[in-house]
Parts: structure tokens; C-alpha cells; sequence
């Protein structure tokens, strides 16, 4: 079972090293990676909604909607239920969902996500108590759970990290894991739906939200990371247990 | 590698990221979605719906929810998206407003999926077995802190 399990690692361990080592000689994040995150957070935020010229830096004005058919409603209509109307609803997520995929891989283009990296580094051991090393594995965990899932163990494995601080980084993942592509994939449609009379339903925007999910992430990262000291002092967790089993494995 | 990373178009970036979308769309959302349309439609109809939203009522009013909000929850740790498709046919029925799904919302992913992540993650990484518990009991406060913080937020 093990075997199997870890033979099935090995791939993505594979791509977790390329990586790694791609990354290893840290990619300079020049000012074009901070604007492209500040750009990325402000399209994101919704603070740019509106009609106006400026709408054009907001993702929902972008993203539009729908045109009315003849006699009024999109084309979803009203009334449907069950599969049918599942379907057709689903079909209406699909753009906002392709639109907004899109623009992560654009904003990471220029460079953002590696200027997160950058900013996050000096704050994990303050904020989770993991190492900065963990940073280029955090930001892979907001797109893949797989990849970073594999980053973590090969860190575990490489003595980066001991077993305490990879049970606390693997419940920050755990939570709403590959948190950007899921919510934008399937969930920035949510700010999208609206009511009877046409106006915006849900009154929040991505970034609170998005916000919100970080934010929770690492207070259940730190629940975690008070309990296993509390077990530690009893005598009931040994933060360097695993590590040691994994060194005289290899 | 990098060379034709760097002649790489944006548009061509775009339409990568657009094509993971459409994936994403077919391949996950539509049948998520589908899925959860017919379990509330099942569920409406047998009556089980209106006795499950009483069951947990008391629940949910703490976080300013109707008590079918517990279905979204429910469905999420199995797949986030089937939690979005319960939303939305809740919503469609009227039975949650535009505020409940703000509030439901960061809840929905933080909980999401979590039981295909046991596999994927807890066990590729090898967290320990006593712990498995634990994870799922922080991913589940993790979502009621963040209703709590949306109901104050919003």
C-alpha cells in the first residue's frame, strides 16, 4: 500500500524537484512582479467596479453578463429544475470561470505570484512558525494541491522542514487547498449572480472573500501549531520524530 | 525552455489559462453542478430538504444562514464545486439570499474537497493517522470562523 502510494508520489516528486530547481536560484522579482500582484489585487477586489473608464482594471465589469432574450430573462429562463436546469446553469459558469483563469496565468506571468513569494518569506516563521523556505511551496499550494503536496514531503525529507512544522504547513494546505484556481474556477461566479431585478446579489467581492479564506487558513495553521506544542510538552509529539526515521531511511 | 517561454504571446497565456477554464468547466463544474441540482431537486420533493433546514436552523442562525445552508457545507467536503452547484440551486428556489451566499462562500472552499485532500495530501505527505481527525476538525472551524467573519464583514 505504501509502495503503491509513494511509487504514485514519485511523479509528482519529479515535478516537485524540476521545481525546486527551477526556482532554486531565486528568480529576481523585479518591479514589474510587484505591480503585476498590486494590478492582480486591485482587478481582483472589485474596488474598480463600475461603468466608468476605470472599470476596465475591475474583473466583474469585465466579465459582463448576459443579454436578455426576446420577452425578457437570459437565456437560462425561469422555472427549470433538476438536471436540465442544473446543466444550463453550469453552462453559464463556464466563462467567468475561463475569463478568470486566464488572468491568473497573465498577473503570474509578470511575475506575481513570485512577488508574493517574496513578500511571504521573511513572514512564515512569524506567522505559521514554518520556515521562509516553505515560500515557494505556499504560493504552488494556492494553484496545486498535487504539486504541493509533493514539495512538502520532499521538504520533510531534505531536513527543511521537522515534523511538527510539516504538520502545521500541511493543515494551512488543507484548507481550501490550490485556494486561487478552485475559487476562481468555480466560485468567483458567486459574485456574479443576481437578483430579480437584475442588480448584483451577493454583496462582498473576490478579494474579501479570497481575504477571509487566506486569513482562516493560517488561524487553523496556528490552532494546530499550539496544539502539537501543548502535545509536546506532555511528552506526546516529538517534532523531530519523523525526520530522523525519513534520515536513517535514506 | 526559456527562450520560448519568453516568445510566448499574451494572448497565447490567455487562451492557456481560458483552456484550463473550459476544462475546469466540463470536466468538474457542469457535472458538480448537475449533480447537486438533482440531489435538491430529490431532496425537495421527498420533503427531506425542509426537515434537514429544521434540523439544523438552530445551527445556522448563529451565523445568519437558513438552516438548508447546512447542505452546502455537507456537499462541500466532498467537492467544492458540488457545494457552489448547492448554492446556486438554493438560491435559484429562493431559499438563500445574496448575503447567506457571502457568508457561505469562503466557508464552502475552506471545507471543499477535503475528503479527496486526505488522499491527495495528508497521505502523500504521511501525516500521522491520529491526526486525520484533527485536520478535519480545523478545516470545519475554519469555515465557521469564516461565516462568522463574513456576517460581520458584509
Amino acid at each position: 500500500m505504501y509502495d503503491q502510494r509513494f511509487k504514485l508520489t514519485s511523479s509528482f516528486l519529479e515535478i516537485a524537484m524540476a521545481n525546486l530547481n527551477s526556482h532554486a536560484d531565486g528568480k529576481k522579482v523585479g518591479i514589474g512582479g510587484y505591480i503585476s500582484l498590486l494590478t492582480a489585487i486591485v482587478f481582483f477586489s472589485g474596488l474598480l467596479q463600475s461603468s466608468e473608464w476605470w472599470g476596465v482594471l475591475d474583473f466583474t465589469t469585465l466579465n459582463g453578463s448576459f443579454g436578455n432574450i426576446l420577452g425578457g430573462g437570459t437565456f437560462r429562463g425561469t422555472g427549470g429544475s433538476g438536471a436540465r436546469d442544473g446543466f444550463i446553469f453550469a453552462l453559464s459558469l463556464v466563462p467567468t470561470c475561463m475569463f478568470a483563469l486566464g488572468m491568473v496565468r497573465i498577473f503570474e506571468h509578470f511575475g506575481a505570484l513570485e512577488a508574493a513569494r517574496k513578500l511571504l518569506t521573511p513572514i512564515l516563521r512569524g506567522i505559521m512558525g514554518i520556515p521562509g523556505v516553505c515560500g515557494l511551496t505556499m504560493i504552488a499550494s494556492l494553484q496545486n494541491t498535487d504539486t504541493a503536496a509533493s514539495m512538502t514531503k520532499l521538504l520533510h525529507e531534505k531536513g527543511e522542514l521537522n515534523n511538527k512544522e510539516m504538520h502545521i504547513f500541511t493543515a494551512f494546505q488543507f484548507s481550501c487547498g490550490a485556494s486561487i484556481v478552485n475559487f476562481m474556477g468555480s466560485g468567483a461566479v458567486l459574485l456574479t449572480l443576481t437578483n430579480i431585478d437584475g442588480s448584483l446579489a451577493v454583496p462582498s467581492s473576490i478579494g474579501m472573500i479570497l481575504g477571509v479564506i487566506f486569513v482562516c487558513k493560517i488561524i487553523g495553521a496556528n490552532i494546530l501549531r499550539f496544539y502539537l506544542n501543548h502535545l509536546e510538552r506532555k511528552g506526546a509529539f516529538e517534532s523531530q520524530a519523523d525526520k530522523n526515521m525519513e534520515v536513517a531511511h535514506g | 525552455m526559456a527562450e520560448k517561454a519568453q516568445k510566448q504571446m499574451l494572448t497565447d497565456i490567455f487562451v492557456g489559462g481560458a483552456r484550463e477554464g473550459w476544462h475546469m468547466g466540463v470536466g468538474s463544474i457542469i457535472p458538480n453542478v448537475m449533480m447537486a441540482f438533482i440531489v435538491i431537486k430529490a431532496l425537495s420533493i421527498t420533503g427531506a430538504m425542509e426537515l434537514f433546514g429544521n434540523l439544523f436552523a438552530p445551527i445556522m442562525a448563529l451565523f445568519g444562514v437558513p438552516g438548508e445552508g447546512a447542505a452546502v457545507l455537507m456537499a462541500a467536503f466532498m467537492s467544492a464545486g458540488g457545494g457552489v452547484g448547492v448554492i446556486m440551486s438554493l438560491f435559484a428556489e429562493g431559499v438563500l439570499t445574496g448575503e447567506h451566499i457571502a457568508i457561505l462562500a469562503p466557508a464552502n472552499y475552506l471545507m471543499g474537497s477535503t475528503v479527496q485532500y486526505a488522499g491527495r495530501l495528508l497521505g502523500v505527505v504521511n501525516i500521522e493517522a491520529r491526526f486525520y481527525p484533527i485536520m478535519f476538525g480545523l478545516v470545519t472551524l475554519n469555515g465557521f470562523i469564516a461565516m462568522l467573519l463574513m456576517r460581520i464583514l458584509i
